[in-house]
């Protein structure tokens, strides 16, 4: 769920790239960053179950 | 940028290897990466364009390299198949290393700042525009892609099968 999140996050900051202002675009992908590193970060401190 | 989203997605759907959450992550991360590219060609070149790619591709870079040492035990088949040798996700290590690499080439070339803010931006070619609507398409492709395989909850670890195309046992 949060992936898809991260994509449609992604989506809106291309589009207000494309159509809206630079200051919202930068603030946005600033915020975009964040919210990727923080996921991997969740993600990181999970316990490993592995598959081999 | 377009030509990796839309590899990655060729092998999800030709090969029928679903993406994992770190999988998942990287494939994010070169979609964010795209969008400094996009604000150069919608407001023109600026440091501050080329930084928040570079982030960007560090970042994914960090995500690329976590999974290959989760895999780097001697023995370990690794995850997914590999393509010419190298796993989809030793190939995401080694792009995002190619795209910092380049984006401190682009950033020797001084003179595409003069003038910062002061005179509009050149319109975007046919080639950027059709580059940019299609990285578009492929990241909003990945958001249904996502939503299909994770579902509404925690993405699987080992991904096998599109949660929501499941079909309920009774």
């Amino acid at each position: 769920m949060e992936f898809a999140a991260l994509f449609l996050a992604t989506t809106v900051v291309m589009l207000v790239t494309w159509f809206g202002s630079r200051t919202l675009a930068l603030a946005l992908y600033a915020a975009l960053l964040l919210a990727s590193v923080a996921t991997y970060l969740h993600h990181a401190t999970d316990v490993l179950k592995l598959s081999f | 940028m377009a030509f990796v989203l839309a590899a990655a997605f060729a092998a999800q759907l030709i090969l029928n290897e679903l993406p994992c959450p770190l999988c998942l992550l990287q494939r994010i991360q070169f979609a964010v990466l795209a969008i400094g590219p996009m604000l150069n060609v919608r407001f023109g070149p600026r440091p501050s364009h080329y930084a928040m790619s570079l982030l960007a591709a560090a970042a994914g870079a960090a995500f690329a390299m976590r999974q290959i040492l989760l895999h780097i035990m001697p023995g370990d088949p690794g995850y997914g198949s590999a393509l010419l040798g190298y796993h989809y996700y030793t190939w995401a290590f080694i792009a995002f290393a190619v795209a910092i690499v380049a984006i401190a080439a682009m950033l020797l070339f001084d003179r595409q700042f003069e003038g910062d803010g002061e005179a509009p931006p050149v319109a975007a070619g046919t080639f950027a525009r059709t580059a940019v609507w299609l990285v578009i398409a492929l990241t909003a492709l990945n958001v249904l892609s996502t939503l299909l395989e994770c579902g509404f909850a925690a993405c699987p670890d080992n991904p096998v099968e599109y949660e929501l195309l499941k079909r309920k046992s009774l």
